[in-house]
């Protein structure tokens, strides 16, 4: 079957929906006792319409949904845990320590911080028991880097949660 | 039965405190509100709740409801985002399809080849797009006109026409398909 052209399915649809002209009415159903194809698309098309219509039924909520609604009106709205002033001065906060933080590294106040830590897990000694002292590198820079990192992160974090998201809501509220 | 005017005098009641009568409100309008929620999230308890936390929502922002629109749109678009929301929430149910599927089978065994198409119908719905899907599902709830359902969705009336014609065609195409592949496999 050749496919129908974009116009003919329209002009199929708005006359399942009834809305033509009766002039192009006329036409359409004389090309339909012509074109088996047009006629079998016509019918795809009501099948899908009245399967449409038939599940297009009202669903029941339960019986006490009304009593629900009516309990939940005096509930509060659950708040955000940071106000947003509280938000806002505690991102302010990590936004300086961050800074802070990278303007001493860049000033390399850490680059002479690498030792070893020496960690010695037996108390006792005694010829049986051989030296178990071990050595953890310790580098400043490195742990720098990685208490700014964890800042950055959280400051994202209250960006989300004191800026952005009350702002989005608020817009949304003011839709309604 | 409550006309606009009736309903205007009542939300200004409730606004002025008599808070007992949103439960008219309430009783009006559940039933649509709780389809358009179930058409969205395909699962009663979690579409009852979200009714029922659009309601609450409504309420609240009961004194920005400026009343160019009807007050069941303005409600229903309520509804509808606080449901879009839940299904954002809500973990998928990846055997929902396969489930609608197993449950019309099992029917399709003693009734009628019109029965038959009817699985291949909901096969080829939930092939659709999510918007053309609720476009389309909306559109035929009786009483939501094109221009209801543009509003209640936050898109334009002529997106939400080409949306229900798309859907139409190729809901008939996926079943022509589906019955073709069919008759094949038999």
């Amino acid at each position: 079957m050749n496919k129908l052209s974009p116009a003919k399915e329209e002009e199929l649809l708005r006359y399942l929906d009834g809305e033509m002209e009766p002039s192009q009415k006329i036409k359409l159903e004389a090309e339909l006792q012509a074109m088996p194809e047009l006629k079998e698309r016509l019918e795809e098309l009501r099948t899908i319409r009245s399967f449409l219509v038939r599940k297009s039924t009202f669903e029941t909520p339960s019986k006490t949904f009304t009593q629900k609604v009516m309990a939940g009106l005096d509930a509060q709205p659950v708040k955000s845990l940071f106000s947003p002033h509280k938000g806002l001065l505690l991102l302010m906060g990590v936004i300086i320590a961050s800074v802070l933080a990278l303007m001493l590294l860049s000033n390399g106040v850490f680059d002479n911080t690498s030792t070893s830590l020496l960690v010695d897990t037996t108390p006792i000694k005694n010829r049986w028991i051989e030296d178990t002292t071990f050595s953890i590198p310790f580098n400043g820079k490195i742990l720098v880097n990685g208490i700014i990192f964890l800042n950055l992160a959280l400051a994202l974090v209250l960006l989300d949660r004191t800026v952005l998201r009350p702002w989005f809501q608020k817009r949304a509220s003011v839709d309604y | 039965m409550i006309t606009t005017e009736d309903e205007y005098v009542l939300i200004d009641r409730i606004l002025a405190g008599e808070k007992q009568l949103y439960a008219t409100l309430v009783d009006k309008y559940k039933s649509y509100a709780y389809t358009i929620a179930m058409k969205i999230l395909e699962n009663r308890s979690d579409a009852e709740e979200a009714a029922q936390d659009g309601f609450i929502k409504a309420f609240h922002y009961l004194k920005n409801f400026n009343r160019q629109a009807k007050f069941s749109t303005w409600l229903y678009r309520i509804v509808f985002n606080t449901a879009i929301s839940y299904k954002r929430k809500v973990k998928p149910t990846f055997q929902s399809i396969e489930t609608s599927i197993i449950e019309y089978s099992e029917q399709a065994d003693h009734q009628t080849e019109q029965d038959d198409k009817q699985v291949y119908i909901v096969k080829a719905m939930n092939r659709l797009n999510e918007a053309d899907r609720l476009a389309i599902q909306l559109f035929y709830i009786k009483e939501f006109n094109m221009e209801e359902v543009a509003e209640m969705m936050g898109q334009n009336l002529n997106t939400i026409k080409v949306r229900i014609h798309r859907a139409r065609l190729r809901l008939a195409d996926e079943l022509k398909g589906l019955l073709k592949q069919e008759a094949l496999t038999l």
